[in-house]
């Protein structure tokens, strides 16, 4: 019997010699034998539902704290000139007749939710409020959006997900056509893909709601920005399966004796050190820049980290059997 | 694999690498070329060559300032929705000028929208400057026995305004000047032939409604007004609604002024004076002159973020951005040894190049656009980590260090190009649904950054290992890493 690497020298190669022989098969199965990742599918599938559910609950009961270009209305993020505190800045706002909320921003900041107000009503209210307090206000971002505007960017953000995620399950579909069993191999590998896609989709937006309706916690805002970050997200998880998915097809050529479950799980162990390493490297440059990087990007950072992290996950414990099982439903051994 | 290794791919990739070193160093080699100090102010830059300038542009976010989104408000009926548009946009554009913005952007988007980006200038100056239509409504005065509003100065109760056919685009021209005296600031105010005939009529009728010099009376007035309309006449007999309008418009009203007219005057020029400063002077010149927008605007977002916020955060967001890299760096280092450094050394000339192509297409640089850069190079390292990782398995399958490398990277080709083609098509469905100006960035700069890294990864990475591997010491196992798992 040939290793697998020199197999796929065969294969590159039909008419070539065979020269550097070293492993056997046995050191193969040996290697899918000692952690069957796989053959634990059904606790990994537990563990991704036991993070999504609570999400889920949340998503569905309590929904989402919309940032301002999704809610429509104005957010002034405001300095003062003196240390003033949440209550004094609620009264004054009492007191300009406005209508709105107040929170604690960062570095002694306040966000100001109100209404629809353009520019020189924005100007006239900031002047009002630092009337009120008696000291002056410093703006550091005032941003108003139009209820019309707001409805359309949230259908865009949506057509933007629906429209990545069809696409990556085209490409995937496209890519894997060749395996054994063709296209519907194919729809098989890419849907496999999808779907650890969208268990990242559902974590990243669970805890969100979580952290923002159940927690109120500013960071938990959904925005345009976090949008941005699903899309990334959806396509660095990509990434992660497709590396496995791609050593799987390889596998299945170089080593024909071993089932489509044995297949799977060999390939996994293969790609699990990339996988983690890639991920690891993302991962320290995402907390250094959530630990001292600007306070603007805070949000938009965490959401990255969760998602990739997510997406590491998902690509190993979930795509893959994901794969087996949906080739054992459909009848294909391997 | 041959071509890969081949010497134009070297000698192009070495052209690559001088042209990103003089582009991201351009200010300094043109400090250097004119003798300028290296650090601190010099007049002369951003630099230029010839009328190519090289400098990082700062999106919005960065360096403070003010973006609107406005829809265009009862256009003129009959008329092509495309051409009020751009009409509209130029006219803004002409507002625009006299504030000295770097950069300005107005841009038509969608059929009705157009979108305004000024650095540097708050939104409640923004709105001013652009949102009035400017229509510039003279006015004489006639009698209405139901007014009861006296003013404004010189015009008493029992009159009210009517609207002239003398419209504001019979002007030719609008400047602002100091009076003869030397004392006040006055608008200048230049009308074509047909203006010129109209308000030489009008000038003269008004000298005839009451005649004599030093003699006054409210018929003997004309107003400028700017957007005074039908409907606002219609309310004269509401004496608070009165006043309210023939306030000066820095009050919230609509009158420009409103002179006694002292002799006819046929020039064809006509001085307003009223209690301008240079500043407003100057505006409302300038608003007189760049004519009335045909269509009025909604706001329908803005945004105004103060520069202190973007410099803080940005300054932060690069500090941790190069903490972030360093870490990766030695970890590369410390974990796959030789080519670990290998792959720094082609990171480095991946920042590079991105950088220097932000500079030449330029990209405007915002904060998510950094966040982008970031993440990029997280997948410019996965590629190496792909490669290196089958090396190691590659050797560990027994074969020679050459072979090894050319396997490794053969093989981890399709898993490279695979997952890259997918981000750039998540960027691109980004880049064109997106209506944000900090998304697009973040796409563009995504898209670029995965295409840079894969020639960064396959070639420069290749092409360094397979050098440097030719020499004896590094083909130790412990330089290469192999040895562990």
């Amino acid at each position: 019997m040939l290793s697998a690497s020199a197999v796929a020298e065969a294969v590159d190669r039909p008419t070539g010699a065979v020269t550097e022989e070293t492993a056997d098969t046995a050191g193969v199965t040996r290697r899918v034998r000692r952690l069957d990742l796989v053959g634990r599918r059904n606790w990994f599938f537990a563990l991704s539902l036991l993070i999504i559910l609570p999400g889920i609950i949340s998503m569905i009961f309590r929904g989402f704290l919309l940032g301002i270009d999704f809610a429509g209305g104005t957010e002034f993020d405001l300095q003062f000139g003196t240390t003033v505190s949440q209550a004094q800045v609620e009264s004054a706002l009492a007191a300009t007749g406005t209508v709105g909320t107040v929170q604690a921003g960062t570095n002694g900041s306040f966000v100001v939710r109100t209404g629809y107000a353009d520019p020189q009503h924005q100007q006239a209210f900031r002047d009002a409020l630092g009337q009120k307090l008696g000291t002056s206000v410093n703006n550091l971002n005032t941003e108003t959006v139009g209820g019309t505007v707001a409805g359309e960017t949230v259908v865009r953000a949506f057509i933007a997900i629906l429209a990545a995620s069809l696409l990556i399950l085209a490409y995937l579909t496209f890519r894997f056509r060749r395996v054994q069993g063709g296209w519907r191999s194919g729809i098989q590998f890419g849907g496999s893909a999808l779907l650890a896609l969208l268990h990242d989709v559902a974590v990243l937006g669970g805890i969100f709601s979580i952290l923002g309706k159940v927690l109120g916690l500013r960071i938990g805002e959904i925005d345009t920005l976090f949008m941005t970050a699903v899309l990334t997200v959806v396509g660095f998880s990509v990434h992660d399966t497709i590396v496995v998915f791609d050593r799987i097809r390889e596998n299945m050529i170089v080593a024909r004796s071993l089932t489509f479950e044995q297949v799977a799980n060999l390939s996994i162990m293969q790609t699990a050190a990339r996988s983690i390493i890639t991920s690891f490297t993302v991962v320290l440059v995402l907390v250094a820049l959530l630990v001292a990087g600007g306070d603007t990007l805070k949000g938009f950072v965490l959401a990255l980290l969760i998602g990739i992290v997510s997406g590491t996950y998902s690509s190993v414990f979930n795509a893959t059997p994901i794969l087996v099982v949906w080739r054992r439903l459909a009848g294909v051994s391997r | 694999m041959q071509l890969v290794l081949s010497w134009p791919v070297r000698i192009l990739v070495a052209a690559l690498l001088i042209f990103s070193v003089f582009v991201d160093g351009a200010g300094y080699w043109y400090r250097i070329a004119n003798h300028y100090p290296l650090t601190g102010y010099v007049a002369d830059m951003p630099p230029h060559f010839g009328d190519w300038q090289l400098y990082i542009h700062k999106g919005l976010d960065i360096q403070g300032g003010t973006h609107m989104e406005l829809q265009l408000k009862d256009p003129p009926a009959g008329r092509n929705l495309a051409d009020v548009q751009a009409e509209e946009i130029a006219i803004i554009n002409r507002r625009i000028n006299n504030l000295g913005v770097n950069e300005p952007l107005v841009a038509p988007l969608g059929s009705d929208r157009i979108v305004v980006e000024l650095a540097g200038v708050p939104a409640s100056k923004a709105q001013e400057v652009i949102g009035r239509t400017a229509r510039l409504v003279t006015t004489t005065w006639t009698e209405d026995t139901k007014s009861t509003f006296d003013g404004p100065e010189g015009v008493t109760a029992g009159y009210k305004p009517a609207i002239s056919t003398l419209s504001g685009d019979m002007i030719t021209g609008a400047q602002a000047q100091l009076d003869t005296n030397g004392v006040a600031w006055t608008v200048q105010v230049t009308f074509n032939s047909q203006g010129t005939d109209l308000f030489g009529k009008m000038t003269q009728e008004a000298v005839n409604a009451c005649p004599g010099s030093g003699t006054d009376c409210p018929k003997r007035h004309i107003a400028e007004w700017l957007d005074l309309n039908q409907d606002d006449i219609a309310h004269w007999d509401d004496p608070g609604y009165a006043a309210n309008i023939t306030k000066t418009i820095d009050q919230g009203g609509k009158l420009v002024t409103n002179p006694t007219i002292i002799d006819p005057i046929p020039s064809g020029t006509a001085v307003i004076s009223g209690n301008f400063s240079q500043s407003s002077a100057k505006d409302l010149a300038t608003l007189l002159s760049s004519g009335a927008l045909p269509a009025s605007i909604n706001i329908l977002t803005s945004t105004d973020v103060s520069a202190s916020l973007g410099a803080d955060s940005i300054k932060k967001s690069f500090a941790a951005g190069l903490i972030g890299l360093a870490v990766v760096v030695l970890f590369m280092v410390a974990y796959y040894r030789l080519p670990g450094f290998l792959a720094s050394v082609a990171l480095i000339f991946y920042a590079g190049v991105v950088l220097a192509l932000f500079k030449v297409v330029p990209v405007t640089l915002t904060l998510a656009g950094m966040a982008a850069f970031i993440l990029s190079v997280g997948m410019a390292v996965d590629a190496n980590v792909l490669i290196f990782e089958r090396f190691k398995e590659e050797m560990r399958a027994g074969r020679t260090i050459g072979a090894a490398v050319d396997a490794a990277v053969r093989r981890a080709w399709p898993a490279i190009r695979d997952s890259n083609i997918s981000t750039l098509l998540t960027s691109s469905i980004l880049y064109l649904v997106s209506t944000s100006g900090p998304v697009k960035g973040f796409a563009f700069t995504l898209a670029i950054g995965v295409a840079i890294s894969l020639i960064s990864s396959i070639i420069v990475t290749h092409n360094l290992l397979a050098i440097v591997l030719t020499s004896g010491w590094a083909r130790r196992q412990g330089a290469l890493g192999v040895g562990r798992g």
